[in-house]
């Protein structure tokens, strides 16, 4: 059996939540492929207007990761409404190139009964509830942001951790959202169309002024949440940098790394030399604090406390 | 003109109307008020209504399901929340009660939930709960399929035709929610009061709880915190509203705002005979957390006019005493459709 | 689900000034002490053992704003009872008196009244939701004058 203390904890890009211009996206992927990140998670998952990159595009970069390395997951929207946001869902479940991340029940139907990925947006709060969506053929579970690592020990214990894939034999792996801006709602609204007094269907695609999303403070101006179209992100970013001896007790094997504008290739090569290197921790979170969007860095909701709060490792 | 209604052979089917419990009281209330179901939930973490004070013991259960039943309606227990992982058999406990108790359906959203209820009661009615954030016919086929549900409530962020379509799609029964406090997020689908407090919908039952919030008098006004963050300031003569975190005041850009959602209500009265046509089985009424007599009164007009509706449909209009009545009891006194029409689309 | 009870306001809807008058005859005897005196009788047999048990051994002042009455209660050892006119209090609750007798009947609700801000409640919100909500389960505590 493995001891859990010098496991390496793989690294994985979250999709892209942002609407980038699809230069700057195709620059972004190719520094990734270059980074010591073992998985990228592509697609556009928070708002199906967003046109800058078709699913040819997406296939096309995915196979080019693929080239250099990479392990590729397609990820489906988290939000479903209209008929063609179900086809856009098919057209990643019809494929079988690459593994697929679930963002909503409507793909758990469509991927039953192959290997996936259980984003961090299907609602899995206990073991019973991981047990069935296993037994749906998952191999990985993304764990809801809200989740405290005490939990995640007791839904997927690193001893004996629940049973996926299709002939229920694989153990599932634990990925825990390690590092970014939270996504911590959806709406059928667009705050960031609102902000503009734009209506949604004639938003004039202004999020792609917001690289890194639209901050939003408090009257008394605390940083706190970042608008992102329908979704509504924590303005500080959640960093489990120095974490790494709890994510491993809790049989964390895999953390998400969330793309930001400026700066990521650091942010990976900096999880990459402290989670499975030597790298001093205190350091780590020196330096993230120094590169941080508005907002500084927060680490509660591992902790089994308010999100927004920072606790000591 | 003329062809439309009349080429229907028969009255499009009347949508049961499911009011909200908070106690026993609001139970009877909208009973004789012409309620077809109530839904009601145990004094514990496992419904998205957990505040202190409201809710069900067993015994005043019982009562309830047998004043119910006397007068031949149903009651439906909410039992959804997502089973804590330290304890996941108190909700599975929860789910024998309500099967002892002998309730008509069980509103659930977590599938471990769902699938202790199909494995140890098969007999047990199962409605989705809008806290499973099921927004399309597949999603819903996803809980029919594989866990028997017969009946689905729709997350209140679906335009019209898309409502639709879900009818026309989905094998179960589709329920949406008709009048009440307006969630702007997917239902299911928000932190927002974690992030602030720890405890949320989805963990603890409860969303920007009562006890993170603090009511400071000041200079600039009345501020209203939860855990510390200023979710809004009021102006001496400014009406307040309870601290939702959603329906605060932001500053965005230098300008301060409601930036993401005005305490205001949903009203879909005007969409009755659009509702009916599409074959909607049952419309609900939100706010357990509300008092006996909001319950009775929205009850009895949402009573009034789906009867109204049944009868002629096509000469169906919103009545002006309708609005006014339900007028009173809205919040933030504003009536929308909400994102049935998507005033903001 | 009818109860009566011998209590009743002089009249009601009561005009304020022959409740003025009211108040005015009792100037030796604390409203606090009145109140507490009424609520055993309406309310405490009322009340279930674990609202009550919750709700105990913290003040809520009371103020009707028309009138400029305030009232102090506690619910101690069972009864409810005066409390101290200083020192802080858990919760306090401003209304008028029209605002309070709605309530009272059952023909308003809390929510209601708070958002419109005829009803002021400060302090602890949650122990402020538990009374809201165990009153409202109890019902109203008076009846509409016939």
């Amino acid at each position: 059996m493995n001891t859990p203390m010098n496991t390496r904890i793989a690294l994985t890009v979250g999709p892209v939540l942002y609407y980038w211009p699809r230069r700057t996206l195709l620059d972004f992927y190719a520094e990734v492929a270059e980074s010591p990140a073992d998985t990228v998670v592509l697609g556009e998952v928070v708002c199906s207007r967003r046109h800058e990159m078709k699913a040819e595009d997406w296939l096309a970069l995915a196979r080019d990761l693929a080239a250099c390395g990479k392990e590729v997951v397609l990820a489906s929207q988290a939000l479903l409404e209209s008929a063609a946001d179900l086809r856009a869902l098919h057209r990643w479940a019809d494929q079988t190139e690459f593994l697929v991340e679930a963002g909503d029940a409507s793909a758990l139907r469509a991927l039953a009964g192959r290997p996936f990925v259980l984003g961090p947006h299907i609602n899995v709060y206990s073991q019973p509830a991981l047990r069935e969506h296993a037994a749906l053929g998952a191999t990985r579970w993304v764990a809801p942001v809200e989740l405290a690592l005490d939990a995640l020990a007791l839904i997927n214990p690193p001893a004996a951790p629940v049973n996926g894939g299709p002939a229920n034999d694989t153990p599932v792996a634990t990925e825990v959202f390690a590092f970014g801006r939270l996504p911590l709602a959806f709406s059928a609204r667009c705050f960031t169309a609102r902000h503009f007094h734009l209506s949604k269907d004639q938003c004039g695609f202004r999020c792609i002024e917001h690289p890194d999303g639209l901050l939003l403070d408090t009257t008394e101006q605390q940083h706190f949440l970042a608008l992102n179209g329908i979704q509504t992100q924590s303005a500080a970013q959640h960093c489990l940098i120095a974490d790494a001896p709890a994510l491993r007790a809790a049989g964390v094997t895999r953390g998400r790394l969330s793309p930001t504008s400026r700066d990521f290739a650091t942010v990976v090569d900096l999880f990459e030399r402290t989670w499975n290197g030597p790298a001093d921790a205190a350091d780590a979170v020196a330096a993230l604090e120094a590169l941080s969007l508005p907002g500084g860095l927060v680490n509660g909701y591992a902790h089994r406390r308010p999100g927004l709060e920072r606790m000591p490792a | 003109m003329q062809t439309s209604r009349t080429a229907h052979a028969t009255l499009p089917r009347k949508p049961a109307l499911v009011c909200p419990a908070g106690s026993l009281r609001a139970l009877t209330l909208a009973i004789d008020a012409g309620a077809d179901a109530v839904y009601m939930g145990l004094k514990d973490a496992t419904n998205a209504r957990n505040f202190a004070g409201l809710n069900f013991d067993l015994a005043q259960a019982r009562d309830g399901i047998a004043y119910a039943r006397s007068r031949g309606r149903e009651v439906l227990m909410a039992l959804n929340t997502f089973a804590d992982a330290r304890a996941p058999e108190r909700w599975f406990a929860a789910v024998d009660a309500a099967a002892g108790l002998g309730i008509d359906a069980l509103i659930c959203a977590d599938t471990a939930v769902l699938a202790y209820a199909r494995d140890h009661h098969p007999d047990l009615r199962l409605h989705l709960s809008v806290q499973a954030s099921a927004t399309t016919w597949e999603a819903i086929e996803f809980y029919r399929e594989r866990y028997g549900i017969r009946r689905a409530v729709l997350p209140r962020v679906l335009t019209l035709p898309q409502v639709e379509q879900v009818c026309r799609n989905s094998a179960a029964e589709i329920e949406v929610f008709g009048f009440g406090s307006l969630c702007v997020m997917v239902e299911g689908r928000c932190a927002l009061s974690s992030y602030a407090t720890g405890q949320s919908p989805n963990t603890a039952g409860v969303c920007s709880p009562p006890s993170a919030v603090r009511w400071e008098d000041g200079a600039s006004g009345v501020s209203a915190r939860l855990n510390g963050v200023l979710i809004d300031r009021y102006a001496p003569d400014e009406p307040r509203g309870y601290p939702t975190l959603c329906k605060g005041r932001f500053e965005v850009d230098g300008a301060r705002d409601y930036a993401l959602e005005e305490p205001t209500s949903l009203n879909t009265l005007a969409l009755l005979p659009q509702l009916m046509d599409m074959g909607i089985a049952a419309i609900k009424i939100e706010g357990r957390q509300r008092s006996p007599a909001y319950v009775e009164q929205v009850t009895r007009v949402w009573r009034a006019a789906i009867d109204d509706c049944a009868a002629q449909p096509a000469r169906f209009g919103v009545q002006p005493q309708w609005t006014a009545a339900l007028g009173r009891w809205a919040e933030g006194q504003q009536h929308t459709l909400g994102a049935y029409d998507r005033p903001w689309r | 689900m009818k109860t009566s009870f011998p209590i009743r306001l002089p009249a009601l809807p009561p005009p304020p000034a022959a409740l003025r008058t009211l108040i005015a005859r009792l100037p030796i005897q604390p409203p606090s002490r009145l109140l507490a005196a009424a609520l055993n009788r309406v309310l405490r047999p009322r009340l279930p053992a674990d609202a009550a048990l919750e709700l105990a051994d913290r003040t809520v002042e009371i103020e009707v704003r028309d009138f400029g009455l305030r009232c102090r209660l506690a619910l101690r050892d069972g009864r409810f009872r005066s409390a101290p006119d200083h020192g802080p209090v858990a919760l306090r609750i401003a209304a008028d008196s029209a605002s309070y007798l709605r309530l009272l009947r059952g023909d308003d609700d809390a929510d209601r009244l708070f958002f419109e801000r005829a009803l002021v409640m400060e302090g602890d919100t949650e122990y402020g939701l538990l009374l809201k909500n165990t009153l409202d389960a109890i019902g109203p505590l008076l009846h509409r004058p016939a």
